[in-house]
C-alpha cells in the first residue's frame, strides 16, 4: 500500500507534464482536410471555366448552380459525394434532407455540393455529369434527389438518363442532354475532384464544415443529423 | 541477506499491461479533449462534437447514447489509466479495462465486416479504420485479458517482496 501511495505524486507528474506538453509545444502545421483545403485557396491553379465559380467564405472554386442557402451564412459545408456510393445516399436522404430545412433555409449554413465520382463505381461520373447539367438548367435538386433515390435502379441498369428524364420535362431534358453531350461542364466536374483529392479525399461522403473563424473540421463517413446538430449549434453560435 | 526475486512471467506481463494500457488510455483520452492535430485548437465543447461524430459514424448507437459516450468517454479513460498505473484496486480495473477495450475490439471488427468507410476515432485524429486497426486492437484486448487473468492468479499469492510468514510455534 505504501508503495502504492508512493507511486502517486510520480504518476501525477507525469499526468502533469503530459497535460502541460501540448500547451508549451509548438502548434503542428494544419493537418486538417479543411486546412489543407483552405491553402488550396492560396495555391490552386486557375480553375476552369472560372467566370462560373465563386468563393465564399474562404472556400473556393464553387459552382453556385450546386450550392444553396445564403452567401453571408456562419458556417459553409462542402460535401464531397458519389452518387453510386451507399453511404453518400444515406447521408443525403437524412442528414442533408434536414440541415437543408432548419439550417440552409434559415441562413445558418451555407451547403456546398461537390461530385467527387470514384472510380470503382461504373455509373457515378455519368450520374454526376446529368446532376450538374440538371444545376444549370435550374433543376439541380429534384435531379439529385431522383438519381440517390433510385440508386439501385441505375445502379443495375446503367440508365441514368432515364432515371433523370423521370423527374424533367421534355424541354429540360433536352437542355440537360445537349449539356451532358457537349460536355462543358466536365471541367467543373473535374475541378471538385481536383479540391478533393488535394483535400484530401480518401471515401465517399466527406463533409468539410467551414467556422466562420477560418477553422475547418472534417467529417468522414455518414453522420446521423442529431449528432451534427450539436456540432453546428456551436458553430453558428460562435 | 537480499534475495533476489524468482522470474514471474505473470508479473512482467501484468507491468506491461498496466504501464502500455495506461499511457494508450491517458493520451486517448487528452488527445480527444485537447485536438492538438487541429490548428488552432478547438474548444472543448467542439472536439467534444468532433467525437461524437466519429462515434456516430459506426452507426451502432443512437444520437443520445453518442453525444453521452462523447462527453464521458474521454474522462473515464484518463481516470482509468491513472488507476492502472497507480495499481490501486488493481482487479477492479484491469477488469473494467478488458471490458472497454473489448467493446472498442468489438465495434471496430464490426464496422471492418461491415466495410463502413469510416475513421476509427481511437485517437480523435482521422486515421482510417483498417485491418491494421483491427490486429491492434486485437492485440490490445489480448493483452487486457492476460493482465486480468494474471491479475486475478497473483491476487491468490503472496507479494514476493512481502515479509516471510511468522514461523508458528507449535
Amino acid at each position: 500500500m505504501k508503495r502504492r501511495l508512493l507511486l502517486a505524486p510520480v504518476v501525477a507528474l507525469v499526468v502533469a507534464s503530459l497535460g502541460a506538453l501540448p500547451l508549451v509545444a509548438a502548434p503542428p502545421p494544419q493537418k486538417s482536410a479543411g486546412g489543407k483545403a483552405s491553402r488550396l485557396s492560396k495555391t490552386a491553379a486557375p480553375a476552369p471555366a472560372a467566370q462560373t465559380q465563386i468563393t465564399v467564405n474562404g472556400v473556393v472554386d464553387i459552382d453556385p448552380t450546386k450550392a444553396y442557402g445564403n452567401k453571408n451564412a456562419p458556417v459553409v459545408i462542402e460535401i464531397f459525394s458519389d452518387f453510386q456510393c451507399p453511404a453518400c445516399k444515406q447521408l443525403f436522404t437524412t442528414t442533408t434532407q434536414r440541415v437543408n430545412d432548419n439550417y440552409v433555409n434559415t441562413g445558418k449554413v451555407y451547403i456546398v455540393h461537390r461530385d467527387f465520382p470514384l472510380p470503382m463505381h461504373a455509373y457515378s461520373r455519368v450520374a454526376a455529369s446529368y446532376a450538374r447539367a440538371a444545376a444549370h438548367v435550374g433543376k439541380g435538386e429534384p435531379v439529385e434527389q431522383a438519381l440517390f433515390q433510385n440508386q439501385d435502379k441505375w445502379e443495375a441498369t446503367g440508365d441514368v438518363k432515364g432515371v433523370v428524364a423521370l423527374v424533367l420535362n421534355p424541354a429540360d431534358m433536352k437542355k440537360v442532354q445537349a449539356l451532358v453531350d457537349g460536355k462543358t461542364l466536365e471541367p467543373l466536374i473535374d475541378r471538385d475532384k481536383q479540391l478533393g483529392i488535394a483535400v484530401p479525399v480518401n471515401q465517399t461522403p466527406t463533409s468539410i464544415i467551414h467556422a466562420k473563424n477560418g477553422q475547418s473540421y472534417p467529417v468522414i463517413g455518414f453522420v446521423s443529423y442529431d449528432v451534427l446538430k450539436t456540432l453546428l449549434d456551436q458553430l453558428v453560435g460562435q | 541477506m537480499m534475495q533476489s526475486v524468482p522470474f514471474n512471467y505473470r508479473r512482467i506481463i501484468i507491468w506491461m499491461g498496466r504501464l502500455l494500457l495506461a499511457a494508450i488510455f491517458i493520451y486517448a483520452g487528452l488527445a480527444k479533449m485537447i485536438r492538438w492535430d487541429m490548428t488552432p485548437r478547438p474548444p472543448l465543447g467542439i472536439a467534444r462534437s468532433l467525437f461524437a461524430l466519429q462515434i456516430d459514424s459506426y452507426q451502432m448507437l443512437p444520437a443520445w447514447a453518442v453525444l453521452q459516450v462523447a462527453q464521458w468517454l474521454p474522462w473515464m479513460e484518463i481516470a482509468i489509466g491513472l488507476l492502472l498505473l497507480i495499481g490501486w484496486r488493481l482487479r477492479i480495473w484491469a477488469t473494467i479495462v478488458t471490458l472497454i477495450i473489448g467493446g472498442f475490439f468489438a465495434a471496430v471488427v464490426r464496422a471492418y465486416a461491415l466495410h463502413l468507410d469510416i475513421n476509427c476515432g481511437c485517437f480523435a485524429k482521422p486515421e482510417p479504420l483498417t485491418g491494421m486497426t483491427v490486429l491492434r486492437d486485437g492485440a490490445l484486448f489480448l493483452l487486457a485479458v492476460l493482465m486480468t487473468v494474471f491479475a486475478f492468479q497473483e491476487a491468490r499469492k503472496p507479494h514476493p517482496w512481502a515479509a516471510p510468514a511468522p514461523e508458528q510455534s507449535s
